[in-house]
């Protein structure tokens, strides 16, 4: 039975670094851990290589979430990219809240390559809060 | 009738029956900022300003204009033109200074083979119903240039505050017509038209800043490697105030954009930002602020002087208001013409 | 007052006849009332030209970076604190500056002083002690002029630079009552749905003049990312999407670096309140790394280096 109008589904863009969050939603796969299919992943080396304008960027174009996850503090690859993003990301999501972009659009998370079962649970919480709160229309460019 | 008259107390009523048959522009009040918007019931006509922060070029040439969209299709991109506007326009509150403007902008986008037809599409379809300044700010020197309080360039009517009604004047055939349509208008007493002269003369009076450009030009060809433009530049931010808020200043810059394929816009540019001339070798021929800053004098005293036979200036002085650093372009050309004429 | 515009005019002459210096860098007075600008002096008998008073509102450091040569420069509080942070930046070495630190009791804001007059202009305006007088065409006004300061020097924590190397004058007591971010609690309450619909009313006025930018002394960049194509990140149209984006990001830009000088209100030709997005920068780095910018030449600016304790509250 089709139906005529399918319920909407969030599209969260996901940040995963590659040594820990990419290696552990590799985990959630082979485990075949269920988890919603509402996320695209994009693999970078580091947290810390993700730019605050990729993040600004997605919402632009429309993507419902966003979601950037890394190492743990202490476990970076790369000693301290984490770290550098870790600030960063405080006062981006500070002044993007502030500014009115809705608590929960966009998400941040370490989840190390062991944790397939956290990466599952973030992704599963990340997509219930955006559906709560609809499809993305503040700052989108028409 | 050449010279009607409206109490003042009736201009809404005016405005309203226009807005039935056009889309009508005047100046709205907004906080303490006045600016030219689309009339509509909340948005009501303000006619006790002085002038308004931005000038009414937008009305014909925006911040921002689709030039065409294109969609990609399976075999083949389709470009679709941004419809022209087709609805018949009225700009009301038009100050003399600012209805200068558009004739100068006028020469600038008619110019040679290739006319703007978006500024010119739009023009052509608007009414310009002027607003005579009764009280000159300090830094007007419209008369510097060729203008008025008073004057009637490039306005289709002018209406003049005599204290508690507007006198109507007619300019152009296209004003008269749209007179006509209004058979409730009465005639002007000759009381009235005397008082709207006596006015028009004390304005033109009141306007103390003068400042001479008589020989500018000329002085400017000399003028190329003056030590003068190592001084004023200095100041200046780089920003592009005194050119967005200039009447006259047009130039502007082509992007594409996405978006449902694509789209081509222009916006608009000032000389004065830094990447203004920067080419896609990586090249810069101005690279500091003393080159944006004699380019911009230049421009508006010398080449289009030479081009069209005025300066591009109306002496409206909004850049000497608003500019962040007050630097007074006043001050810049009365500088330059009293160089001694060798 | 002219005790003070009378020692600077000391002071700099000195500084250019011993040569310490190859330009000053201060105030002069302006074509119009109640405004100064930024005056440029490399000759000792030039200096005379050099005020100081309540409308010295022009950021001065923003006319240091990029300059090769010694400079002197009459500095406010808010203005050595910019040039601590571009030193600290590596913009010029810091010898080549000598801050001539001068207290500040605040500048005066046209804006305000026109909201009240409406359509009247001044003609003349004298300031005196804490009043402002100002005559026009048929009036004559006395303002009291702590109504008529900036927002930012209402809650000024710094009226004496923190950092100088000569300081002409008295100290001038500091505020130490005042809630800087009265303003930027008030919208914090708010729900974001009421912030979203605020900020894109205010934003909506922006007509990408860049006035905001080319005012701030942080704002240096050779190539500003507004202007950057390959990759062109945000489009440059008044599209609200892009205006607000480039108004976010230009803040992200100035975290930790931001002293809340309102150089870039005051010349925001459009009247929009660019402070409630700058001063929401500070409240956060104040209140999550315990920094304010500009104190010390010694910090290292909270987005350049980072702790293992650092907050994470937000991170799931």
């Amino acid at each position: 039975m089709k139906n005529a109008e399918k319920e909407w589904e969030p599209k969260i863009l996901a940040f995963l670094c590659n040594w820990c969050s990419y290696a552990g939603a590799d985990l959630a796969g082979i485990s075949r851990i269920q988890y919603p299919p509402n996320i695209r992943v994009v693999r970078v080396p580091c947290s810390g290589r993700v730019n605050p304008y990729y993040i600004i960027k997605a919402l632009q174009r429309g993507w419902d979430g966003v979601l950037v996850s890394g190492c743990h503090p202490g476990d970076c690859h790369y000693i301290s990219g984490n770290l550098v993003a870790r600030r960063r990301f405080a006062v981006l999501k500070d002044l993007l809240e502030y500014v009115g972009i809705e608590h929960g659009r966009v998400n941040f998370s370490w989840v190390s390559a062991a944790e397939g079962e956290k990466f599952a649970k973030v992704v599963t919480d990340v997509v219930k809060e955006v559906k709560a709160l609809g499809p993305a229309k503040r700052l989108v460019k028409r | 009738m050449k010279w009607k008259v409206i109490e003042k107390s009736k201009m809404p009523v005016l405005i309203g029956e226009l807005a039935k048959e056009y889309e009508v522009f005047v100046p709205v009040k907004e906080k303490n900022m006045v600016s030219f918007e689309k009339f509509s019931s909340g948005n009501e006509a303000y006619l006790d300003f002085r002038n308004t922060k931005k000038p009414p070029k937008e009305v014909f040439f925006p911040q921002t204009e689709t030039l065409f969209t294109h969609r990609i299709g399976r075999k083949d991109i389709e470009v679709v033109e941004s419809p022209a506007v087709r609805e018949k326009r009225v700009v009301l509150g038009v100050r003399p200074c600012d209805a200068r403007s558009f004739v100068l902008l006028d020469k600038f986008f008619s110019s040679g083979e290739h006319k703007d037809v978006y500024y010119l599409g739009k023009r052509k379809n608007t009414t310009i119903v002027g607003l005579a300044c009764n009280h000159p700010l300090s830094t007007c020197f419209c008369t510097s240039l060729g203008g008025s309080p008073f004057g009637k360039e490039g306005m289709d009517l002018l209406l003049q505050d005599i204290n508690d009604r507007y006198l109507i004047e007619t300019v152009t055939e296209r004003g008269k017509e749209l007179v006509k349509k209004f058979p409730w208008l009465k005639d002007a007493e000759k009381a009235n038209i005397e008082k709207a002269k006596k006015l028009s003369e004390d304005a033109e009076n009141a306007v103390k800043s003068k400042v001479s450009v008589k020989d500018v030009s000329e002085k400017l060809d000399r003028m190329f490697d003056d030590p003068l433009w190592d001084q004023i530049y200095q100041k200046c931010l780089g920003c592009g105030v005194c050119t967005f808020l200039c009447p006259t200043c047009c130039c502007f810059d082509i992007l594409d954009e996405e978006g449902n394929g694509g789209k081509r816009v222009r916006i608009w540019d000032s000389c004065q930002f830094s990447c203004f001339t920067l080419q896609g070798s990586g090249h810069n021929p101005r690279p500091s602020g003393k080159e944006r800053m004699r380019q911009r004098i230049m421009h508006k005293f010398n080449h289009f002087v030479k081009n069209y036979g005025e300066s591009f200036c109306v002496g409206c002085g909004r850049c000497v208001q608003e500019c962040p650093v007050n630097l007074d372009i006043r001050e810049i050309v009365g500088a330059i013409s009293t160089r001694p004429r060798k | 007052m002219e005790n003070i515009e009378n020692s600077i005019r000391e002071v700099t002459k000195k500084l250019l006849s011993e040569k310490k210096v190859d330009m000053i860098i201060g105030y002069e007075q302006g074509t119009l009332p109640l405004r100064t600008t930024p005056c440029f002096v490399d000759k000792a008998e030039d200096v005379q030209k050099l005020v100081w008073n309540a409308s010295c509102d022009a950021n001065l450091s923003k006319h240091v970076v990029g300059r090769k040569e010694k400079v002197g420069v009459v500095t406010k509080g808010c203005d050595a604190r910019l040039i601590a942070v571009c030193a600290i930046e590596k913009q010029f070495p810091r010898e080549n500056v000598v801050i001539i630190g001068v207290p500040c009791l605040g500048v005066i804001d046209r804006k305000k002083i026109e909201a009240k007059l409406e359509n009247k202009e001044v003609l003349e305006a004298t300031v005196e002690d804490e009043q402002i007088k100002v005559k026009g065409e048929g009036f004559e006004l006395v303002l009291p002029k702590n109504e008529f300061l900036c927002d930012s020097c209402l809650t000024c924590k710094h009226r004496n630079p923190p950092i100088y190397d000569m300081f002409v004058g008295e100290k001038a007591p500091e505020i130490t009552e005042a809630n800087e971010f009265v303003e930027v609690s008030s919208l914090e309450v708010k729900s974001a749905e009421e912030r979203w619909e605020h900020f894109k009313k205010e934003l909506s006025k922006c007509i990408r003049c860049y006035a905001c930018r080319n005012s701030c002394p942080l704002c240096y960049c050779k190539m500003c990312f507004v202007d950057q194509t390959m990759p062109a990140w945000f489009g440059k149209t008044n599209d609200l999407s892009d205006t607000m984006i480039y108004h976010i990001v230009r803040a992200f830009h100035v975290a930790g670096r931001c002293v809340d000088c309102g150089a870039c209100s005051r010349a925001c030709p459009m009247d929009i309140n660019l402070r409630e997005l700058t001063k929401k920068i500070e409240k956060i780095m104040k209140e999550r790394y315990g920094y304010e910018a500009g104190v010390s030449l010694e910090e290292i600016p909270p987005l350049g280096e980072f702790k293992m304790e650092d907050p994470q509250e937000f991170i799931k």
